[in-house]
């Protein structure tokens, strides 16, 4: 890879007015019982629609927990998240979950069922919106929903893998299954959180090509955390960099390079 | 040549290969052993009437042979029913164990208290020894194979309601949290995640569950619940020894069969494709 990478994903921005926020954070603060040190303080800023922003920062600068706290799976101090101008502050139980099935969230593990086939955990994505038997297996699945979970696949590349076990795909194959999972959700934002960690280099550039790809073709918001500077330089519009407990860094990733960034791990 | 000392010098912090043992474990080890002794002693150990008794085993082995055939057909009816026995009270025990180690496993039940209160029913179901129960359910629903087939139902939720629960607490926490984060409900993620994880360890206790019950019910017919117990106690009380002999032989076939098929079935179904 170069040392200086060049945006893969043309910048996107427009003028403030003409595109709606997909994730709104204002103020948010955590700090965890029994330490002296908060996660994060007074953390604000906002996703525009369609865009796609890398969240940096060291080992336990609390990039994952910020990434939580923004659809409370982790519950902030303080502070107000907003999802598509759906405040979700007050929410709890059945509404919060509801507000989130529009939340796609892939992990460092892929977090599939490994002994179950990959068109059966990417039919598992449409829990989010419906519950019972209908999507518990691909063979009780409606005809359109196992259709549609077979264009998911597609999309990630791995038609011809679908009634493979997950257990017995690659690392990166894994990742993408988890990929296509989110997409079944049809979410209108996608989180991601160091998705590529796990992988080998190969793996990982193809998994973050397929966010820039997604991001592009169907204009999915996609928020993701990554060790990679050239990850973030590479396939992030924005860049969000954590320090000391504070957003130090929030810049287009075009005014940035690999050497500005990796300053930030010092 | 260099000393071997001078290669690798002693580090201070390694200790000596032996330890003189602690004076409170030594005096708890011989307490053990004082206490060993006396109990073969309490278990009335001797091998003078050991002994004694060898002549007896040769004659009741030498009457064995040539085991007596004449009672086949009821034999094989009582070794047939003993089998259904086993696999109705194990088929229904199983199924009632699923819901019972769901309540019971720590990440998917539903509060702390109902999660102690369903241990402590499959602790209980699970101390009180089979013979036990088919003593009281041949009181409470008489003499017969009904009975038993409750025996091994209790003795089956007793069994699998634990191995369940623990197969179920087993499981990698990663995809239920992650079908979590996108609102799924509890029920979605139990069949979703824990039932299919869980399977092959839950197959497996299944299957031994239907050897033990194999077992255990040719062992209940000797207190009335049915199956071929019944009829090699007969035969033992009435000295047909060659009689005993061919149930055994019959009982040892049913048990021997059940076992080859349940490996075989763990085999095949372990590495099916849901």
């Amino acid at each position: 890879m170069n040392p200086v990478a060049q945006p893969l994903v043309q910048p996107r921005f427009v003028a403030p007015s003409m595109v709606s926020d997909s994730l709104q954070v204002e103020g948010l603060s955590k700090h965890f019982k029994g330490t002296d040190k908060a996660v994060f303080r007074d953390v604000s800023f906002s996703i525009n629609e369609g865009q796609s922003v890398a969240l940096i920062g060291a080992n336990g600068a609390g990039k994952s927990t910020l990434l939580r706290c923004c659809v409370r799976l982790i519950e902030p101090d303080s502070g107000k998240v907003s999802l598509s101008g759906e405040d979700l502050s007050g929410k709890s139980g059945r509404a919060l979950k509801k507000a989130r099935n529009r939340v796609g969230f892939v992990f460092q593990k892929h977090c599939l069922v490994p002994r179950l086939s990959a068109l059966t955990n990417v039919l598992h994505g449409n829990l989010a919106h419906c519950s019972g038997p209908r999507n518990w297996a691909q063979s009780l699945a409606r005809q359109e929903d196992r259709q549609r979970a077979m264009d998911c696949l597609e999309q990630v590349g791995l038609a011809d893998f679908a009634y493979q076990r997950c257990d017995q795909l690659s690392g990166g194959q894994s990742q993408r299954v988890a990929i296509a999972r989110a997409l079944m959700q049809e979410p209108s934002i996608l989180f991601a959180d160091e998705p590529t960690a796990s992988l080998d280099p190969q793996s990982g550039e193809l998994v973050m090509e397929l966010f820039a790809r997604l991001s592009r073709s169907r204009n999915l918001t996609v928020f993701f955390v990554s060790h990679h500077v050239e990850h973030a330089l590479h396939y992030a519009d924005r860049i969000l960099g954590l320090r000391s407990s504070e957003l130090q860094l929030d810049s287009p990733s075009h005014s940035e390079s690999t050497a500005s960034l990796r300053e930030f791990y010092a | 040549m260099p000393e071997p000392s001078q290669i690798h010098p002693a580090s201070p912090l390694l200790r000596g290969r032996f330890q003189r043992p602690s004076w409170l474990r030594s005096g708890l080890f011989a307490l053990f052993l004082g206490f060993f002794l006396w109990s073969l002693a309490g278990a009335g150990m001797s091998l003078q009437s050991l002994i004694q008794g060898l002549p007896n085993m040769g004659t009741i082995v030498g009457e064995m042979f040539p085991p007596a055939t004449d009672r086949a057909q009821p034999i094989f009816e009582a070794i047939l029913v003993t089998f259904q026995m086993a696999l109705v009270g194990t088929g229904i025990g199983v199924i009632l164990s699923v819901p019972m180690a769901l309540l019971a496993a720590r990440n998917t039940s539903p509060h702390p208290l109902v999660r102690y209160v369903t241990r402590s029913i499959i602790s209980f179901v699970r101390t009180v020894p089979d013979l036990a129960w088919a003593l009281f359910f041949v009181v409470s629903v008489g003499l017969g194979p009904f009975a038993g087939t409750l025996t091994i139902i209790v003795d089956t939720i007793g069994f699998c309601g634990r191995f369940f629960a623990e197969a179920f607490e087993e499981v990698d926490p990663g995809p239920s949290e992650a079908l979590d984060s996108i609102g799924s409900r509890p029920l979605d993620r139990i069949a979703v995640v824990q039932i299919p994880c869980a399977l092959p360890s839950m197959i497996n206790t299944g299957l031994f569950s239907l050897e033990k019950a194999v077992r255990s019910s040719v062992v209940l017919g000797l207190v009335g619940a049915g199956g071929i117990g019944a009829e090699l106690a007969v035969s033992m009380e009435m000295f047909r020894y060659d009689q005993a002999a061919f149930i055994i032989f019959s009982i040892f076939i049913l048990v021997y069969l059940v076992e080859h098929f349940s490996s075989r079935m763990r085999e095949r179904l372990l590495t099916q494709i849901r």
